[in-house]
């Protein structure tokens, strides 16, 4: 047996024949699992306490003060519960307050005094309602389209003119529950308000303002069997994102749980002295071969349990069409490069480093690389053909996740795309693998300090 | 294509350097098969660096170094069996694994024979599926010696075999020893035991500060050095004193003293001296011992502070 294949055999048993790994492969999912199982239990946990607001009208008559209690009486009642009765939103208590007079001082006075009201707790905040808020836009302010986003309806609004505004102050800039239901409660009045004076039939132009839905739809099939077209599938944008979302961070999961250990035992085995042993009998570069087809081993284990498992959820739960053949093919390709290509850099760290403390600090720029696939790939899933994510895909660090991703989403990329990927990241791991092949065999017999950034730079140009 | 004649070790000119320091300077050496050779020399003279040398670990900035008729790097790796000075066994492994592990290193491939044969010899069979972290650190340098030696290679290197022993390991090891070179095996092994050495080795090389200061048999290394010693006992609590004339250094080893002659001196005005001072019961001329050779080469300097 080439020594390389002793070598791999060792480490491959070294990992897999223990508690710790028994252990880890069983954590991960339940801690996937717990995650997901958490956040269903805590959805409804919310803060149901009463908050109190104070409501400025400065609109002729005050009318939608007077809308805004009405509302908040009805869904204090009723709009905050579940179907048994049980409160599950917060309540909000209104306290209309008079306005101040329209100078702008008086105005400034007026919110600096409900102001401290908020900051002492007996207000959660106030809302203020322009004096104008029932003019009709200026034409030209107003985007094309009916978006309701809050950014469009901003830019809609003229700079400054609080008048066509409904102000909001608060300490608590991050509570959303009051403003998402009093903005659309006083929009609506608002609206109304506005067709009565246009003299415009509110029932019919609420009609006419009725959203048309939109179904997300697969692509359609003819069925090969009866010629038939088939239905095109439901497509679940959540769905759409989960499986390229928890490929890739398999792949990440996977990269770091093989490397780490490995970098740990290459520091062992200088600190223990092995190192000096194994090399009596083989070449460093076959002992760095060895460690790394025994991560392949170990990282293929652990991938093939994981899939495993979700291939039989998904097929009880009728998704397994979800992820093809070709997906996890690419799985496998990338998985063994990535982890040839991350594992090579561990190794190196392991080597250079004379205990486990020094491998953090070294190992940073290892880290950095390996995560910038996480930063970007949420993007990469939204627009997986855009020229961002294509370029992001051939960097060879993040190809093994990211050109993974842009596969993993439908309808998929051109075949040559991964193939030229993976020649990217191989011909990357055989540079990887070569230096840091240099940088282990100068490490290894290393005692007594680190090395420093300029050496291993020598060590791989020079030996 | 390996030999299987001609020297075991040859080495040629080689000089090996860690940044400004010269671990070994011009270093010639020719370890014949079938021979014990010992390598002594102080801490740091750079013995682990030649061992290391000749497995290949380390490659020399010059000469060449011939290992079993090879000097294509690692090619009669297979065939030389090593023991490192600081000893390196995976901890949470079990003995037998380990070995079987280093025994697939070395290419042997059914070792479960010989590992059994070499367990019941060092008296390590009941420790076999125990982990190396129970052994004790005289069974896991038996353990790391069986992992040496158990692929039968043709040559092997021991860095202090004997460091940290107690007696009885020691002379099971050294019995150990003493059967590999009847099997057939050339062994080289470093060693701060004189005495060890002296026993064993056919030959001896010293390597002080990066250079070889001896080589050869105990006995050339020896006459080399001419018979300038006397070993003497005197009657009761008597002592030679140190200001004796002709005396260059006076070592006392508590039943009997030894004296070296300085350049010249007969060793006969010395008895008639000692006699002068009472009565001799033991005066004999001697060679020097190994040890002291290696302290007169080692440490002139306070060898010269003594005499003063």
């Amino acid at each position: 047996m080439p020594k390389a294949f002793v070598i791999a055999l060792r480490e491959y048993n070294a990992a897999v024949k223990t508690r710790a790994f028994l252990i880890s492969l069983v954590v991960f999912p339940v801690l996937i699992c717990g995650a997901v199982f958490m956040q269903w239990m805590l959805k409804d946990q919310v803060d149901t306490s009463e908050k109190r607001f104070a409501v400025i009208d400065r609109t002729p008559h005050e009318k939608l003060a007077a809308t805004l209690a009405a509302a908040s009486e009805a869904w204090n009642k009723t709009g905050g519960r579940d179907a048994s009765g049980r409160q599950t939103r917060p309540t909000f208590v209104i306290e209309r307050v008079a306005p101040s007079g329209d100078s702008p001082e008086a105005i400034a006075q007026q919110r600096f005094d409900l102001s401290e009201r908020v900051r002492q707790g007996t207000l959660f905040g106030f809302v203020e309602i322009g004096g104008r808020v029932f003019d009709l836009p200026d034409a030209a302010h107003v985007p094309p389209g009916l978006s309701d986003a809050e950014d469009d309806v901003a830019t809609a609004l003229p700079t400054g003119d609080d008048r066509l505004a409904i102000r909001y102050q608060s300490s608590s800039p991050n509570y959303e529950a009051f403003r998402k239901w009093a903005r659309p409660v006083i929009n609506q009045a608002i609206r109304e308000s506005r067709y009565a004076a246009e003299s415009l039939p509110a029932d019919k132009v609420r009609a006419a303002m009725q959203r048309v839905p939109l179904l997300t739809k697969g692509l359609t099939q003819r069925n090969p069997a009866t010629g038939q077209f088939d239905e095109a599938r439901d497509e679940n944008p959540i769905l759409s994102f989960l499986v390229p979302g928890g490929l890739l961070m398999l792949m990440f999961m996977l990269i770091l749980l093989g490397s780490t250990p490995l970098m740990q035992g290459v520091v062992e085995e200088k600190m223990q002295r092995i190192a000096e042993v194994l090399l009596g009998s083989v070449r460093p570069f076959d002992l760095m071969l060895g460690k790394l087809l025994g991560l392949v081993g170990v990282s293929v284990t652990l991938a093939a349990v994981y899939l495993s498992g979700a291939y039989w959820a998904a097929r009880h739960y009728g998704y397994a069409d979800l992820v093809s053949i070709e997906v996890l093919a690419w799985f496998l390709v990338y998985l063994v490069l990535g982890v040839l290509m991350y594992g090579s850099l561990f190794v190196a760290v392991g080597a250079a480093c004379t205990d486990l403390r020094e491998t953090q600090a070294m190992l940073w720029p290892v880290m950095f690389l390996a995560m910038i696939p996480m930063f970007v790939w949420f993007n990469v899933v939204k627009e997986p053909n855009s020229a961002f994510s294509t370029v992001a895909s051939f960097m060879p660090n993040a190809t093994p996740m990211l050109m993974l991703v842009r596969v993993a989403v439908p309808p998929g990329v051109a075949w040559w795309q991964p193939a030229l990927g993976a020649l990217s990241v191989l011909a990357a791991t055989v540079v990887c693998v070569y230096a840091a092949g240099r940088i282990f065999r100068v490490g290894l017999l290393l005692q007594g300090k680190s090395a420093t950034p300029r050496e291993l730079v020598r060590w791989i140009f020079q030996g | 294509m390996s030999q299987t004649s001609g020297p075991a070790v040859a080495i040629r000119g080689v000089t090996k350097t860690f940044g400004a320091h010269t671990a070994v300077r011009d270093l010639s050496l020719t370890v014949p098969r079938g021979a014990v050779y010992g390598f002594i020399g102080p801490n740091g003279s750079g013995k682990t660096t030649t061992l290391r040398m000749i497995m290949h670990i380390l490659h020399p900035d010059s000469g060449e170094i011939e290992v079993l008729g090879e000097h294509s790097i690692r090619a009669a790796n297979d065939r030389v069996g090593y023991l490192p000075e600081e000893r390196g066994l995976y901890k949470s492994m079990t003995v037998r694994d380990v070995l079987q592990f280093y025994a697939g290193l070395k290419g042997l491939r059914r070792p479960r024979p010989a590992i059994d044969q070499w367990l019941e010899r060092m008296e390590l069979t009941a420790w076999a599926g125990k982990k190396v972290q129970a052994l004790s650190k005289g069974m896991a340098q038996k353990v790391q010696f069986i992992a040496a030696v158990v692929s039968q290679p043709e040559l092997v290197l021991l860095d202090e075999p004997f460091s940290g022993l107690d007696p009885v390991n020691l002379e099971v090891l050294r019995a150990a020893v003493l059967d590999l070179r009847r099997d057939g095996m050339t062994v080289i092994f470093s060693t701060h035991e004189m005495n060890v050495a002296e026993r064993m080795c056919d030959s001896i090389f010293m390597i002080y500060r990066g250079n070889k200061v001896l080589d050869g048999t105990l006995d050339s290394i020896q006459s080399a050095y001419g018979s300038d010693t006397l070993r003497v006992r005197l009657n009761g609590e008597g002592r030679v004193p140190a200001n004796l004339p002709g005396v260059q250094k006076l070592t006392d080893f508590g039943h009997y003293q030894e004296l070296r002659l300085a350049d010249g001196v007969d060793s006969q005005s010395v008895l008639a001296a000692l006699m002068a001072r009472g009565r001799v019961l033991h005066f004999e001329l001697a060679r020097p011992s190994l040890h002291d050779i290696f302290v007169r080469i080692a440490a002139p300097e306070t060898e010269a502070r003594d005499h003063a």
